[in-house]
């Protein structure tokens, strides 16, 4: 986020585009829903009619992996109408022209009709947001899980520069975080080509760098995406994998590859802090402590890294994640000896800039703090770019549209999308062991229109067979006019039902994101 | 109201003698009390060490006394699967006398209106064992927070009765009451502690009510919402509306002094034995009245608060004469969606006109 979350509060227009906040971000929408309170605009731009679509002054109910086309002819209207922010443009931006040119040529009419929203609405939506003061956008993985998830995001930045809605307080784009620490995952270099605080892998001296301080060579090389470490197939190129925390067998598509995968491994390891779907297939499973265990920090959406302290010894034989890797680095040749997490600490504040300044001794004191922090007196940043962008001036990157990578056929006539609901967690591995939260939803549905629902004559929480061209699953239908006809919905949580299965594993090639939103599919009575 | 009651009983405490005689009550009694934790958070705690506990009366504590008397989960049975049949077992557990000291009035109605709940119209053994031989020593509120309104739920911010004593802050002492005969014997028992008061405590005390009653920074029309709710005017809109932006928490229900919803569940532990829990319930879950096959009488997305606001504000005027809304305001400060109890009165007050 450029953002902080309280930010969100203070904006007068919120865009929100491909995000369930209510159910998915719910302290997120908390701040959107005081905005409205105090008399903000919500404009929500969401193939379903979601409880914040409800909410909101503008729905744009617009047709999944159309995103582009719509942001484009928004884009278009703030042109026509002379709302474009031309002195930051000028001062701040690069590669104007292109943009304008692509817009220029677009025929409004015909875009409208491609992202199935009328165009007064979208005209409607560019003003709100263009004239506003203090304007936000948030977006989530409805952006993001698509062919064309880089360009959908590029989108987005290159309508809030148009506008000149970022580099102040309370205005920006968020894309809002889907764990509580997946922000800190990234900046420690979780990624296939970074190292630590986005230093890219690549670069001779960001490696020699961590060398000296490691005492070890570093590999060259960007290493593998999730999806080809797991798509990689029984005689893939990698033969041993470390899972830790994370559950592919259940949320990555395509799951026959996934397991195929996993089974065709020389060695399998996992860490969890439960017996997971992933775990059941490892040769070794170490369980691991949970957050209320151990002792560190944890980076949210916000950029904000706080303490996480120790509350309850882990049971049995249990080990914080820090401790099971030092062990196995230790066995396999390469001592890490960290005292304590504030050890470790004082190493990401040494090599990572944007972390220069944290240690736990500041942590400990109110909520921590926001990077980049590039020293012991820097008091953190609750916004980004003021000033500058990270690369100098902002680069608009026209972008086109591009189709999903499977459409409703005649075989397959329905749109799958999936996501989330409130009660339950990703794959469950959690939320599913929780009494109350299952009393409240134990089972996965398919939402669809009464339209359709009618063409097949589904009753209300009748079981349907849902099929792709990649698998079969059964779930419980559930008949409402959320979905739009021709769209179905359901979610990932739910192991009786593993809906990836059916997704399509067609993906971003950028990001290396997988196509989860969209996916073509048929629904059928299941034979009584 | 308040300064009607010229108690012939009532004492000074000296602020200073607070601490000697908290600690000659604590080695009689547990001693539970709102403490200031090194979070910053005020909360009621079972304090151990007295001199480690910073005490805090000014701020209202985030807990209510709720959980002393109905834990958020309770074991009320075990059981073993034996060959001869189910053997069931009541959970034993020894509560030990308890003193509770720094009670502000709203949390003492709260614990009034439990009263009523699980022992005037069904006696509940597992409330009761709680509550019997517990001592309240409520403290009257001088400087109320800014989302209270006890004032208008007639339950603040000075309290009569309830109490076993009710204490004054008084600047560099307490005026201390005798509400009840438990009371009385403390006094009666540590009489050191306490010299008797004056007619120029009583007017100080008078003079605090006042300014109490003048630092309530809610105005929220409480009666003109029960009247509403009674002759059935409040908008099918405003439910509507407000169940819509409900998020489903339960943090308003959790926090609240006055919900007493529970659910029973049975817990196999291992092939022959289990337990059966009691814990805490929402009537804002969609769970909470939904049927096994799935039909649920309550429609979530028009009437998910309904049950919560008629219960508190119509219901249990009819039964009892006054709302089981105390105006301690922890669910204003919780809610995610704007849905609290003070935004349907402002709206369903709004609707009226």
């Amino acid at each position: 986020m450029t953002n902080s979350i309280n930010e969100i509060e203070n904006a007068e227009v919120i865009l929100v585009s491909g995000s369930n906040t209510t159910e998915a971000h719910p302290q997120v929408a908390r701040r959107m829903l005081a905005a409205v309170d105090r008399g903000a605009r919500l404009i929500v731009i969401d193939p379903r009619r979601t409880r914040l679509a409800e909410c909101a002054h503008l729905h744009l109910p617009l047709k999944p992996g159309t995103d582009i086309p719509l942001l484009n002819a928004m884009m278009r209207v703030l042109l026509d109408e002379g709302l474009a922010d031309d002195l930051f443009i000028e001062m701040r931006t690069e590669n104007f022209l292109a943009l304008r040119d692509m817009l220029n040529r677009l025929d409004l009419e015909e875009t409208a009709a491609l992202t199935g929203v009328p165009l007064p609405l979208i005209r409607q939506a560019a003003q709100l947001y263009g004239r506003a003061r203090k304007a936000v956008i948030c977006y989530c993985l409805g952006i993001t899980q698509h062919v064309c998830g880089t360009e959908n995001v590029q989108t987005i930045a290159n309508l809030a520069m148009l506008a000149g809605q970022i580099e102040k307080e309370d205005t920006g784009v968020d894309p809002l975080r889907g764990q509580n620490n997946v922000q800190g995952a990234c900046d420690m270099g979780a990624l296939p080509n970074m190292l630590p605080s986005y230093q890219g892998v690549h670069n001779e001296d960001y490696r020699e760098k961590f060398e000296r301080a490691w005492g070890m060579r570093l590999p060259e090389a960007t290493g593998l995406s999730l999806v080809e470490m797991t798509h990689g197939g029984p005689q893939g190129p990698i033969r041993g994998m470390y899972i830790m925390g994370e559950n592919p067998m259940l949320s990555d598509p395509t799951l026959n590859k996934v397991e195929e995968t996993l089974r065709g491994l020389d060695f399998l390891a996992v860490s969890d802090i439960f017996l997971t779907e992933t775990a059941q297939l490892a040769q070794v499973v170490f369980p691991a402590a949970c957050f209320a265990e151990k002792s560190g920090t944890f980076t949210n959406s916000e950029r904000r890294v706080q303490m996480v302290r120790q509350a309850t010894q882990p049971p049995g034989e249990c080990r914080a994640d820090s401790e099971i890797i030092m062990e196995l680095s230790a066995r396999l040749g390469y001592a890490m000896k960290y005292g304590s997490s504030g050890e470790v600490m004082e190493e990401i504040a040494l090599l990572s800039p944007i972390y220069g300044g944290m240690y736990h001794d500041r942590l400990e004191q109110g909520w921590g703090l926001q990077w980049p922090c590039w020293d012991r007196n820097h008091p953190g940043t609750p916004f980004l770019h003021k000033y500058y962008f990270t690369r100098g001036r902002g680069h608009f990157m026209p972008a086109g549209h591009t189709a999903p990578g499977e459409a409703p056929d005649q075989e397959y006539p329905l749109l799958l999308m999936t996501g989330r609901i409130y009660h339950q967690y990703h794959t469950g591995t959690m939320t599913r062991k929780s009494e109350r939260l299952t009393r409240e939803c134990d089972h996965a549905v398919l939402q669809i229109n009464p339209t359709d629902a009618k063409g097949l004559c589904l009753r209300q929480g009748e079981p349907v067979r849902l099929l792709s061209r990649r698998g079969e699953i059964t779930l419980a239908a559930s008949i409402t006019d959320q979905v739009a006809s021709g769209m179905v919905y359901t979610t990932f949580h739910f192991h009786e039902a593993p809906i990836n299965q059916l997704t399509n594993d067609a993906f971003d090639s950028g990001s290396r994101c997988p196509e989860y939103k969209v996916c073509a599919v048929r629904v059928a009575k299941v034979a009584p | 109201m308040p300064h009607a009651s010229a108690t012939t009983s009532s004492h000074l405490l000296k602020k200073d003698h607070l601490k000697g005689f908290l600690r000659k009550l604590a080695k009689e009694y547990r001693l539970v009390a709102p403490v200031r934790n090194r979070h910053n958070d005020v909360l009621f705690t079972v304090i151990d060490d007295l001199d480690a506990a910073e005490i805090e009366l000014g701020e209202p504590p985030q807990n209510s006394l709720k959980q002393f008397f109905l834990p958020q989960q309770e074991r009320l049975y075990s059981y073993t699967n034996t060959p001869d049949g189910y053997d069931f077992r009541p959970t034993q557990t020894t509560i030990p006398p308890t003193v509770y000291f720094g009670v502000h009035p709203c949390d003492l109605s709260a614990v009034l209106y439990m009263d009523v709940v699980f022992s005037r119209r069904q006696r509940d053994p597992f409330y009761l064992r709680r509550r019997q031989g517990s001592v309240l020593i409520g403290v009257n509120c001088n400087s109320p927070a800014p989302n209270c309104f006890c004032n208008a739920t007639g339950s603040g911010p000075f309290l009569e009765m309830g109490s076993d004593l009710q204490l004054t802050d008084l600047g560099d002492r307490f005026l201390v009451e005798i509400g009840r005969a438990p009371g009385h014997a403390l006094i009666e028992h540590w009489q050191g502690f306490f010299s008797p008061s004056g007619d120029k405590d009583s007017a100080a005390r008078y003079q605090a009510f006042l300014e109490a009653r003048g630092r309530f920074s809610r105005q929220v029309h409480v009666e003109q919402a029960i009247r509403q709710l009674e002759a059935g005017t409040v908008p099918e809109q405003v439910w509507e509306e407000l169940s819509l932006r409900c998020q489903d928490c339960g943090g308003c229900a959790y926090l609240c002094p006055t919900c007493t919803c529970f659910t029973i569940s049975d817990q196999q532990l291992d092939a022959t034995s289990g337990q059966r829990l009691r814990s805490w319930d929402a009537c804002t879950f969609g769970g909470f009245t939904a049927m096994t096959g799935g039909h649920n009488p309550v429609q979530a997305k028009t009437s998910a608060i309904r049950q919560r606001f008629l219960h508190k504000l119509r219901d249990d005027v009819r039964q009892n004469g006054r709302p089981s809304c105390v105006g301690c305001g922890r669910c204003v400060s919780v809610c995610f969606g704007g849905t609290d109890i003070v935004r349907f009165v402002e709206r369903a007050c709004q609707g009226s006109l």
